[in-house]
């Protein structure tokens, strides 16, 4: 909603009693605290009774909406998408100046081609790995970036680069701080939600969807196909007859209750919360209930494999994304890889020990049901307003670890990719040396990736900030420049 | 010298030349200016300033830019980075940019410039004498109240609920400034609040709780004159207080009971921090010693206090990548600054980490001078020293015990010469974690630890310290010196850390000899010891090593030696938590009684022995003597520059210290100049901390950024006038709270007017008290309240909302099943980092990991489904119903009663009937169910 026509409807709900001290506060507070806006001022002005409502942009957005998939556990480029010849040639042998290196787990042993063959894949050619065929065929969909580099190579802390830009705990997610900025379109859903792997959380777990200190309203809201959201449904001996006698009654004391704070936005703005957690309680059922998806849809995603079915309910959440990225959800995070069970990359891409045996089960779970929705999403249209961004926190190394069968943590040069609005398909961009270890060509930040989807949304990631303790917080703290040439020739 | 803004250049340069005459060779205006102007000033002159350097005078180019390096350093061209600069050999990083190197005669010229030491000596004395003009690091002054005489308080029109609380508006000094600017803006303050109104507002703000129907019954018959004053002093005395007042200190320090990052382990000692601040609200601690306690409490004989300095996150999960781990150790040292700047000044110290800070007077080298006092400083539990009652317990417990085996031996013996003990080994046998040595007072020189025997190989000891008191007084830190007869080479142990307050196995000793080996710590003077505490590997995973056998001696001189304790009294190894047994079947009847009674009194107070000593691990941190502080440019651990010593920010404060200073005394000054009553922050900061608790916002919207790029006070003079009264009470907070809560201004009504909405809708100049939401704990607490469920046990380990997967990286699954172990306190709900309880982590609550002054307070409908549908609500409700119908007999007293335990008012007859109305359709759980979720239940009124 365009910020006039907000204020107009902030007006309107002025004229019922409502909202009254909202609009009254925004105007008000200017004048009183002088001339310098107010540092703590938040950029878009939150109505408290609509928190939701869409915002504008800083300027035209080429996207409305984030689909993420997010691979925990640093899923490698070099068994994927960053095909390096030079590696199988020299397969084997130790990597020229990595006699003293010592990355997470310690030293290097030679250098180690992919168990997985490349091909070229689409029109395009793109070499990508068995491990990921399906995936494989969306490549000319695809915008890679090859090029990225972190500044961690632990897990916790890269997780928490990746998705808040801060390797330490606390800041808020790149999800928290679009809803913040932009609000949604849908007011009967989540703005934000966060769908777990089947497994469990990821590494960094709520972190990678969490608010930090921007108001909790804006924090990712997480359920899956398989995991309902938490307190959604009716509680079991209460019947819906006396569910909604209750609600009417809560409504009737709170609205006596309000008249002696005419306008007060924040007791106005909870009876709407009450009004929107009841919509909730139709829409989100509806949004996840799969049932009517015909067969055709469930098999194209794997939904329907009782063969694997961590992959099928991996698929399911992957459909309930779609569903979720159709309705108008504002942003969307899909994991893939949990630290639920077991110990390294038994459930996640952390591949130290065997690589070959675990990656063997995971590029399964990922490749159909991924694929399946990004053909999906481009089907229906959807790829034209939604930004699909596919990443790990970091890379892994061209070596298999120093007595082991598996490539240690590696963020000097790995690879993610970016797929329809507002970006360049199908594209490659920078590059990591013969080997894949280290970037070398277009170098760069996960700080530039972020000015990046920040700037396809319409938002200018210097502008986007966030008063805090003394600072005016940014998803990208001092740094990031936006990659420019992965953006497409009409968004520039 | 200083220059106006936009001074032009050619000003600049005529005084700029006229300043160095000393330069001989150097001929200023023929040679130099012409060089500056051509090449530097466009950037680093008065228009432009980049990186904040500017060359156009010598004061600013000698403070050099942000980025910390020294652009000039008088007389030491080589030292110099302007030189370093213009000297670069990567063309991307040489100034001038874009552009040929200077040529060397351009060079030499700047060189001779900068070497002419005496030229800079009148900037050097300018840059020393530099001051701020910034409001809040002038001098506090207590400025005088408006005087309102003349100006006739005239409340806005509209009856008062209560014609006892008409014209109260002059209660205190607060309210003369609260008018005085309330008038210049054309408004009045509002009526005051009923007394209903009142004292829920008061139990929610001060306790985090409703007053029960009683309390309030008792206020409004109460027809003293004083009796708001005494309800405000009951209020005050009250433990519930320092447990809500606590939530807010918590929440500024990060505080939390898990390490955070992604194993995030349980923290299981935390809560004594926790415990401690609580206390310290309570028994109203002098804000000045809450400072000094939680920055070097160990000092000072308050040890768990430091669990401030360690209360943020800690990565465990330390990579082979040795520049990673530094990166690790610089984030832990910047997350102990950042904290102690933001909590106790409200100043943002982190961005001079990396450079000079763009706002405020502070310098990249400030910050590492800050970090210096912080060095020695490590994550983890430390044990801390048993406080006085507790250690006269355990002298009385082991006197008892004494008398006890005495006794029983006697007894057993007058039967049976033969299966009397003939030693007394009564004490556990000893732990490989920790072992206490308490003994009489002595007054030594010389500690030496003599062992005869180990289960396994070579002694080896962690820590072996030395208590006078609870002063640790055997610390390599304080100045004492180990020695020993053979050490066990390796790199893991070494004598030195046989007292360097770390702990663990890679921070032990290990002896050469498996017999007869010793180590001894000379103290740097004599001292009265009574205790001493050692063992072979305080983290508890190794078990080898142990001493079984040995003997503690002390002397004066270091040739006369007492045993002041020994394995002799300690039971065998292999009889681990047995105490001893005697057989009584031999006695007759009435003795084998007697026996078996001083057998289990002894049982018992064994027990209590071991509870008690144990009790003492608290997450504190541990210190150790650190090397020396680098300043790194940019921030980078691989670009380390010059050494800087430990002091505070060079434009506040000197705290002239040597660059080797003890640890201990590093944070000790620290602390004290916090402390001192002429600071100019550390007052106006916390008393604006407090004033917000109160009013939803303090009388600064930044609570934490007193610095330039913060906003000035909504009314300074009352701000200075808080402060000042603070300090002169002795930094009392409560007389703090009191003065605020009995001002008029804190007891106007909240009811909102168009007059006051038009001018000042915030409501940030008061002219009524502004209601809010209740935070999380509020509303759980005031459930648990009404429904009487509440435990109100004060103190301890706390309890989880979690059920715990205990992998390596923890799980926390929410709890689904409540019972009377979840029904205390929110406070004491274990704080997991990163996981916010599920219920009520929707209200804003933290995630512990940043310093948070303010909650934010959003409405979500994530709250509405959590209150409505949660089971912990519904059961709740189900509770309240039960006790509104246990308690009265009629369905209209079951409301009213309802109505008093949840919105501390009666019902008025229309809310009666249609709350009967609704309870006849859905029942007395429905009721209970919307009353908790109302919100008038939630609302600070």
């Amino acid at each position: 909603m365009p910020t006039d026509l907000h204020r107009r409807r902030l007006l309107l709900d002025t004229a019922n009693g409502l909202g009254g001290i909202a609009l009254a506060c925004l105007l008000s507070e200017q004048r009183l605290l002088g001339d310098s806006p107010r540092p703590g001022d938040p950029q878009p002005k939150i109505d408290p009774e609509h928190p939701f409502a869409a915002r504008d942009s800083h300027f035209p957005a080429a996207a409305k909406n984030v689909l993420m998939i997010f691979c925990s556990g640093a899923c490698s480029q070099l068994d994927t998408f960053d095909f390096k010849p030079e590696l199988i040639r020299r397969h084997g042998q130790p990597m020229p100046g990595a006699e003293d290196l010592v990355t997470f787990q310690g030293g290097q042993g030679n250098l180690t081609r992919s168990p997985w063959k490349f091909r070229p894949r689409g029109e395009s050619g793109k070499m990508v790995s068995d491990l990921v065929p399906m995936l494989g065929e969306m490549a000319d969909e695809m915008c890679f970036i090859h090029s990225l580099t972190g500044k961690t190579n632990t897990h916790g802390p890269g997780e928490n680069f990746m998705s808040t830009g801060f390797t330490l705990d606390g800041f808020p997610s790149m999800g928290a701080w679009v809803t913040w900025a932009l609000g949604t379109e849908n007011q009967e859903l989540p703005a934000y939600v966060a769908i777990p792997d089947p497994r469990g959380t990821p590494q960094s777990s709520v972190n990678n969807w969490g608010p930090g200190f921007l108001p909790a309203a804006f924090q990712g809201t997480d359920f899956s196909a398989n995991k309902p959201l938490r307190n959604l449904d009716l509680p079991a001996g209460i019947d819906a007859a006396t569910d909604r006698q209750t609600r009417d009654f809560l409504t009737e004391i709170n609205r006596r209750h309000l008249r002696q704070f005419p306008g007060d936005s924040e007791l106005a703005a909870r009876i709407s919360s009450y009004e929107l957690a009841a919509r909730m309680q139709l829409s989100v059922p509806d949004v996840a209930d799969l049932a009517s998806e015909s067969a055709s849809t469930l098999r194209m995603y794997g939904a329907d494999d009782t063969a694997n079915p961590l992959k099928a309910a991996y698929a399911k959440n992957c459909l309930l994304a779609r569903r979720l990225i159709e309705k108008g959800v504002r942003f969307v995070q899909v994991f893939n890889g949990a630290y639920q069970t077991g110990g390294e990359g038994v459930s996640n891409w952390d591949g130290h020990k065997d690589l070959a045996n675990q990656y063997a089960k995971h590029g399964p779970v990922l490749d159909q049901p991924t694929a399946a929705l990004l053909r999906d999403l481009k089907q229906r249209g959807l790829l034209d307003d939604t930004l699909v961004v596919w990443c790990t926190e970091f890379g892994r190394m061209p070596t298999f670890q120093a007595g082991a069968s598996g490539r240690d943590h590696n963020p000097e040069g790995f690879t993610a990719w970016l797929a329809g609005a507002g970006v360049k398909a199908p594209f490659s961009y920078g590059a990591t040396d013969e080997f894949g270890y280290k970037a070398i060509e277009n170098v760069v930040t996960v700080y530039d990736f972020h000015a990046t989807i920040l700037h396809l949304l319409g938002l200018d990631h210097r502008r986007l900030t966030y008063y805090h303790n003394g600072i005016e917080r940014r998803l990208t703290d001092v740094h990031g420049h936006v990659i420019r040439p992965i953006l497409a020739d009409k968004v520039g | 010298m200083s220059f106006p803004a936009k001074i032009s250049t050619a000003l600049c340069i005529v005084l700029l030349g006229s300043t160095t005459t000393g330069a001989a060779e150097v001929d200023f205006q023929r040679d130099l200016l012409p060089l500056l102007q051509q090449h530097c000033l466009d950037c680093h002159g008065p228009d432009a300033a980049e990186s904040d350097l500017r060359l156009d005078n010598l004061t600013d180019a000698l403070r050099g830019g942000d980025s910390g390096e020294a652009a000039i350093v008088p007389g030491q061209s080589d030292r110099s980075y302007l030189i370093a600069r213009v000297l670069h050999d990567d063309p991307a990083q040489r100034m001038p940019p874009d552009s040929e190197r200077l040529s060397d005669q351009q060079i030499e010229l700047l060189k001779s410039w900068i070497d002419d030491a005496t030229s800079w000596q009148g900037a050097e004395a300018e840059l020393a004498g530099r001051r701020s003009d910034h409001w809040a690091f002038q001098p506090l002054v207590r400025p005088e109240p408006p005087d309102l005489h003349s100006a006739a308080v005239r409340p806005q029109p509209g009856a008062s609920d209560d014609p006892d609380a008409a014209d109260e508006h002059i209660s205190n000094p607060i309210d003369a400034f609260i008018i005085d600017r309330l008038h210049s803006e054309g408004l009045s303050p509002s009526h005051a609040a009923d007394r209903r109104k009142l004292i829920r507002r008061l139990y929610l703000v001060m306790h985090g709780l409703p007053p029960t129907p009683e309390q309030t019954a008792a206020f409004l018959a109460d027809q003293r004159e004083n009796a708001w004053q005494r309800l405000v002093d009951r209020v005050l005395a009250s433990p519930r207080y320092g447990e809500r007042w606590a939530t807010h200190w918590l929440d500024l320090v990060r505080f939390g009971e898990t390490h955070g990052f992604e194993t995030n382990r349980e923290r299981p000692h935390a809560w004594r921090y926790r415990d401690w601040v609580i206390a310290a609200f309570n028994d109203d601690q002098p804000y000045d010693q809450f400072i000094i306690e939680q920055l070097a409490g160990d000092a000072v004989g308050a040890d768990v206090a430091t669990g401030f300095l360690v209360a943020g996150p800690y990565d465990l999960v330390k990579g082979q990548d040795t520049q990673l781990r530094l990166i690790q150790r610089q984030d832990e040292l910047a997350d102990m600054i950042n904290t102690t700047g933001t909590a106790f000044l409200g100043l943002s110290l982190g961005c001079a980490r990396c450079h000079n800070h763009k706002f405020d007077p502070v310098t990249q080298t400030d910050y590492y001078a800050l970090q210096a006092i912080f060095a020695g400083v490590e994550h983890g539990d430390r044990t801390i020293p048993l406080d006085q009652p507790t250690r006269q317990r355990l002298d009385n417990i082991d006197a008892e015990v004494a008398d006890l085996h005495q006794r029983l031996t006697n007894l057993i013996r007058s039967h049976n010469e033969t299966s009397a003990p003939t030693v007394l080994r009564w004490r556990q046998p000893v732990d490989a974690a920790l072992n206490e040595e308490s003994f009489p007072a002595i007054e030594a020189r010389f500690v030496r630890f003599t062992i005869a025997a180990t289960n396994q190989g070579q002694p080896c000891i962690d820590e072996l310290e030395i208590f006078s008191g609870t002063d640790s007084v055997g610390l390599a830190s304080k100045g004492a010196q180990a020695t020993s007869n053979g050490d066990f080479e390796h790199p893991l142990h070494k004598l030195e850390q046989i007292h360097d307050g770390r702990y663990g196995n890679d921070r032990s000793w290990i002896s050469s000899h498996v017999s007869g080996g010793w180590v001894q710590i000379e103290l740097p003077r004599p001292r009265s010891i009574d205790s001493i505490r050692w063992g072979r590997d305080r983290h508890g995973k190794f078990r080898d090593r142990l001493a079984t056998d040995y003997r503690i001696e002390a002397s004066l001189d270091g040739d006369h030696w007492t045993t002041i304790a020994s394995s002799d009294d300690r039971l065998p190894l292999a009889a681990e938590t047995t105490p001893p047994t005697y057989d009584f079947t031999h006695l007759p009847p009435t003795q084998a009684e007697q026996g078996q009674a001083w057998s289990a009194r002894l049982e018992s107070l064994l027990a209590e022995r071991k509870t008690l000593a144990e009790s003492a691990v608290a997450y504190a941190g541990t210190f150790s003597q650190p090397g020396p502080t680098h300043r790194l440019y940019r921030g980078e651990p691989s670009a380390p520059r010059e050494a800087v010593a430990p002091a505070t920010i060079a434009a506040l404060g000197d705290l002239r210290l040597a660059d080797d200073t003890p640890e201990q005394e590093r944070r000790l000054a620290l602390a004290r100049w916090i402390a001192a009553a002429d600071n100019p922050l550390t007052a106006r900061v916390i008393v604006n901390r407090i004033w917000q608790h109160h009013f939803g916002e303090g009388l600064i919207d930044t609570p934490s950024d007193y610095g330039g790029n913060g906003t000035p006070p909504s009314h300074p003079e009352l701000l200075d006038w808080l402060a000042v009264e603070l300090i002169e009470s002795g930094w009392s907070l409560k007389h703090l709270q009191r003065l605020i809560v009995t001002s008029g201004t804190w007891r106007q009504d909240s009811r909102p007017h168009d007059r006051g909405l038009d001018v000042d809708a915030a409501t940030r100049l008061l002219w009524r008290f502004p209601p809010r939401r209740l935070a999380a704990e509020g509303i759980r607490d005031s459930m648990l309240a009404v429904t009487d469920k509440l435990d109100a046990t004060v103190g301890g380990p706390g309890f989880s909302a979690f059920e715990v997967e205990a992998e390596n990286v923890r799980h926390y699954f929410p709890k689904t099943d409540f019972g009377p172990d979840d029904w205390r306190r929110m406070i004491y709900m274990t704080k997991v980092r990163q996981e916010r309880d599920a219920i009520f982590g929707v209200f804003d609550c933290p995630d512990f990991n940043q310093v948070v002054p303010k909650r934010n307070r959003s409405t979500t409908p994530l709250q509405a489904l959590n209150l409505l549908n949660s089971p912990f609500v519904l059961q709740q409700a189900d509770f309240l119903a039960a006790r509104l119908q246990r308690s009265a007999d009629s369905d209209a007293a079951r409301v009213e009663l309802a109505y008093e335990l949840c919105f501390s008012r009666p019902a008025d007859d229309q809310e009666i009937a249609a709350a009967i109305g609704f309870v006849e359709q859905a029942g007395w759980p429905a009721l209970a169910r919307a009353l908790l979720n109302a919100n008038e239940f939630v609302l600070i009124p």
